[in-house]
């Protein structure tokens, strides 16, 4: 029994020693000046979910994170713990609800720039923007998954993940290749309303899925710095044999409205059979969804089209 | 603006003869330019024969026949259906800068549409007009239902319909915020967008227009006495309200019905019949007519430079909206040049008619109002949410809570009472109910800097933040002075200059709103009063700007209390008039703008506290503004408050809510008043 103690007190400093470690400390260079800590963070807050993505890629559970909710719903995965509280939206977060947390860093973007010496009274606060004016997000988000390994001592994780999504996409990319599905163009596309598309453009997330892919996005110019544009339907006709996938969701009806417009079953892709739905995937969020469009597009475009969304 | 006509010399009874030439080189040139583009791939006959026929062999001609000429039709039905409406509500409630959307048609088709896409979707599928059509039927219904008692008389009927207006576009922009996700749709219906790919909304539209038009033009003669003022109009056996409340039903059917289908286009419906009076259409018959043609071409018009902006620019929809608002906002500033200087428009009462709240003493009132002030900082300082649930916070540890919910909460009481003030003086200035710090266009232009910044895509941190908003609200002051310097600082002018600057302002917001993203929330945030981000500094350097002017303002009440009675009277009691506007006009400006950039521009309280203060019992200029100060203070103190506890953790702009407190009050109050 006594040997038990024994041993439980030397686990228990191990486990100290271990995790008081120094090399996780250190001072890092972001967006919004420099960060130095003095130890290895426990306890972060994440404000956006691009940031809340990357911490649960690295196995770090966020004590908070905002608009859990929402979340659930629009990125799914990597799937986020339930008892995580929500700590306001992802445009105006409530700070007494984070200094509540006392957390000993907060993860935010550019986004959140003019509040940014008030999150600083409460934490180190490491600002990185996937999205913002002239970045690449996917070495923008590989950027902030490495760092993040660094800051919480899981550089093995985000070096792991990394060589994951490569594998993914390689295997996806043979995939089509052997099913000569490289051909055609893709459209990438959200329906807003029965009139509006966001169509996602060569500088966004997605390209990278694409290029990745062998794929070409069909849409030629650049989007807004999230890697998108809002457009009329009839802008996508000209593109006249690229293919259209469709990322969920659609509005219900949408199918029927489309059916009855001539101008729809007319287009060249839907008299071809080359409308593709899949589920939905979050645009703006860090490298995870990258991994899933390309798996989700390779096993779409297999399983052949049709003439309408679902 | 009656008064534009009556200068003019009798001896010229015929219409002149600018407008059928304006009205044919407006269709003309935006017909032309909407054919343009498509001869190089169809040939001029088959452009033509778009509207009725189509090749299915060339694809060309399919999207002509499905995307383009509908397009075309419906801009030209929406756009005859917005101006006919519009003339209509200018002739019923007498004011320039009335129209559809002062009634809340737009903000309750958006409530409609948002309701259902958040809880109903299916009802979208079935119907995506019924929506909209009930929304714009309940805001007008909640109108008249409250001005019911008091006959319906054009100061009354703008006061609720902007009440109404900013309660529900409160709603809508809190769903937004919270729910964004859910409804991209809303953010372009909310932009308006004329992309058709179908003739069914079109072939389902013309019917409607048609009847309600037809509707309208049988109220044509009980309307034209309504010209001749309120006394007049009765005693020759008009039944008044009546005529109005059904006038303006079909004015709301009418805009409701053609908004549903795309969206909020904005200022068409103020446009139209500004331009067609500004082209010397005299009586009412010329003005519904010209109007309703104008309407047409400037909506054309708008919407090709919408499309053509769409294909020039990185091929992203630029809605139809953002051109109205561009061609809308010079025309207004011709008519600030065109309107003669006019303090009161015959038909408009320049108070409440049947509105007048018994006198309370002062003192008790601002006692009472102070009372519940300093009751609200001590329940926002103690009693709030915590991850937890509810906790109390003692005094003894109001140091630590001080931090999150103290600067926050002082600022927003002295951006609440510095809009009270400036909303008093500018409404004693102008004679005009609708008068507002908004209206002023300060506000505005510190808004139309962050859209702008915004727009550029760079990212600004608070200072920037602040430096631009004073830059803006600056820059528009000056642009103000110098526009309003004709006219002496009078009047509607103000109002009118200070609503071109702010309709400009609204091109940039739904071109951003449209583009999608987080951008549009944050900026929404911000611009419905973002108290979460003011820091201590700024908090006591409000505190001590707003002593400053007040201290200042008790020097110069006096000429408030003469400058209504007119310019004459005015100057012979020895008041330098056009110096005591420009002075009122100043603080007026540095009040709105200290409270603009440090919460946002759009809030409300500016326009709300000053009726709240004649609801309360206070008619001249000194208890008034006193009052007002205090009521805005106490409207945004608690908006504050419940800006952060009412869905903790998430928060909602203090702006939205203290619409939402003020507006329900306001309504309490005119309902109240109209049964007494």
């Amino acid at each position: 029994m006594c040997t038990e103690r024994v041993a439980k007190t030397l686990t228990a400093m191990i486990l100290i020693g271990v995790l008081s470690l120094p090399a996780s400390a250190g001072t890092w260079q972001h967006e919004g000046g420099s960060l130095a800590l003095d130890e290895q963070p426990q306890r972060v807050v994440a404000l956006n979910w691009a940031a809340t993505e990357a911490l649960l890629l690295l196995g770090v559970t966020p004590v908070g994170v905002a608009d859990r909710d929402g979340y659930d719903v629009w990125v799914n995965e990597p799937q986020l713990p339930e008892d995580v509280p929500n700590i306001g939206t992802r445009v105006a977060p409530s700070l007494e609800a984070i200094a509540e947390l006392k957390p000993d860093l907060i993860v935010t973007s550019a986004e959140m720039a003019p509040a940014a010496k008030l999150l600083e009274r409460i934490a180190p606060t490491y600002v990185i923007s996937v999205y913002k004016e002239g970045s690449k997000p996917f070495e923008k988000a590989t950027d902030m998954l490495t760092t993040l390994g660094e800051m919480l001592g899981r550089e093995d994780h985000a070096e792991s993940i990394l060589a994951d999504i490569d594998n993914t996409l390689e295997t996806q990319r043979l995939r089509l290749e052997a099913a000569g599905l490289t051909d055609r163009p893709v459209a990438l596309v959200n329906f807003m309303d029965a009139r509006h598309v966001r169509i996602y453009a060569p500088n966004g997330l997605y390209q990278s899925a694409l290029n990745a892919l062998g794929l070409e996005n069909a849409w030629p110019r650049q989007g807004n710095f999230w890697g998108f544009s809002v457009v009329g339907l009839e802008s996508i006709a000209p593109y006249e044999d690229s293919r259209i996938v469709v990322i969920s969701p659609t509005a219900p009806g949408l199918a029927d409205t489309l059916a009855s417009s001539p101008f729809w079953t007319y287009l060249p892709a839907v008299n071809r059979h080359q409308v593709y739905e899949i589920d939905a995937i979050w645009p703006f969020g860090g490298v995870f969804p990258v991994k899933r469009l390309a798996t989700m597009l390779a096993d779409s475009l297999l399983a052949g089209g049709s003439d309408n969304v679902r | 603006m009656y008064a534009s006509t009556s200068g003019m010399p009798a001896s010229r009874p015929v219409m002149p003869a600018r407008l059928p030439i304006a009205a044919i080189l407006l269709w003309l040139g935006a017909l032309l330019a909407r054919a343009v583009p498509w001869l190089d791939q169809l040939d001029a006959g088959a452009v033509l024969s778009a509207f009725w026929a189509f090749n299915p062999d060339n694809y060309s001609s399919v999207l002509a026949h499905f995307s383009w000429a509908p397009r075309v039709s419906i801009a030209i039905l929406i756009g005859c259906g917005l101006g006919l409406a519009g003339a209509v509500t200018q002739q019923v409630l007498g004011n320039p800068l009335a129209s559809p959307t002062t009634l809340g048609v737009e903000a309750g088709g958006q409530f409609g549409v948002t309701v259902a896409t958040l809880f109903a979707p299916g009802l979208l599928a079935f119907s995506p007009d019924l929506v909209a059509i009930a929304g714009g039927l309940i805001a007008i219904g909640m109108v008249i239902a409250l001005t019911w008692r008091l006959g319906f008389s054009p100061v009354t009927v703008i006061l609720a319909g902007l009440v109404i207006t900013f309660f529900l576009g409160a709603l809508n922009m809190a769903f937004l915020l919270l729910k964004g996700e859910w409804l991209g749709n809303l953010f372009i219906w909310g932009a308006g967008s004329l992309v058709q790919n179908n003739w069914a909304p079109f072939m389902e539209l013309w019917p409607r227009v048609l009847v309600i038009s037809v509707l309208i033009l049988l109220l044509m003669r009980p309307l034209q006495v309504l010209q001749l003022g309120q006394s007049s109009a009765s005693s020759l056996g008009a039944r008044v309200g009546l005529i109005r409340a059904l006038a303006l039903f079909l004015v709301v059917l009418m805009t409701a019905t053609v908004v549903s289908r795309v969206g909020v286009v904005a200022f068409v419906g103020l446009a139209a019949p500004v331009l067609a009076r500004l082209l010397g259409a005299r009586t009412f018959a010329s003005r519904i007519l010209w109007s309703t043609l104008m309407g047409g071409g400037l909506l054309l018009l708008a919407d090709t430079l919408a499309h053509w902006a769409s294909t020039w620019g990185d091929g992203s929809l630029v809605p139809t909206g953002t051109t109205t608002a561009l061609i809308g906002g010079p025309i207004i500033l011709l008519a600030l040049q065109g309107f003669r200087n006019t303090h009161h428009m015959p038909g408009q009462e320049s108070n409440l008619a049947g509105f007048q709240p018994s006198r309370r003493a002062p003192l008790l009132v601002s006692g009472i109002v102070s009372g519940l002030i300093a009751l609200t900082v001590v329940v926002s300082m103690s009693w709030s949410p915590g991850l937890d649930g509810w906790n109390w916070t003692p005094v003894t540890q109001w140091d630590d809570a001080w931090v999150w919910r103290g600067p926050r909460l002082l600022a927003a009481m002295l951006a609440g009472v510095a809009l009270g003030l400036a909303g008093t003086l500018i409404q004693r200035m102008t004679g005009n109910p609708m008068g507002s710090p908004e209206m002023l266009g300060i506000s505005g232009g510190a808004a139309l800097a962050m859209v702008l910044i915004v727009l550029t895509g760079a990212d600004v941190g608070r200072a920037g933040q602040l430096g631009a908003a004073t830059l803006g609200a600056a820059g528009a002051l000056g642009l103000l002075i110098l526009l309003a310097r004709k006219h002496r600082f009078a009047g509607n002018q103000l109002l009118l200059g200070g609503l071109a600057l702010y309709v400009f302002m609204d091109a940039g917001l739904r071109l951003v709103m449209a583009s999608g993203g987080t951008v549009a929330s944050q900026l929404l945030n911000w611009m419905y009063g973002s108290t979460w981000l003011v820091s201590e500094t700024e908090a006591f350097g409000l505190l001590g700007f707003i002593l400053l002017i007040c201290g200042l303002l008790a020097l110069i009440v006096r000429p408030l209390t003469i400058l209504p009675l007119g310019d004459t009277s005015a100057s012979s009691l020895g008041l330098p008039v056009t110096k005591a506007r420009l002075l009122l006009l100043l603080l007026a400006a540095v009040l709105t703008a200290s409270a603009t950039v440090v919460i946002g521009p759009l809030s409300f309280v500016g326009l709300i506290a000053p009726h709240l203060a004649r609801v309360l019992g206070q008619q001249t200029v000194g208890r008034q503004l006193i009052v007002a100060g205090l009521v805005g203070g106490l409207l945004l103190t608690l908006a504050d408050y419940l800006s952060r506890i009412v869905v903790f953790p998430n928060q909602l702009p203090a702006g939205l809510l203290a619409a939402l407190v003020g507006g329900v009050y306001f309504l309490w109050g005119l309902s109240r008043h109209g049964k007494a």
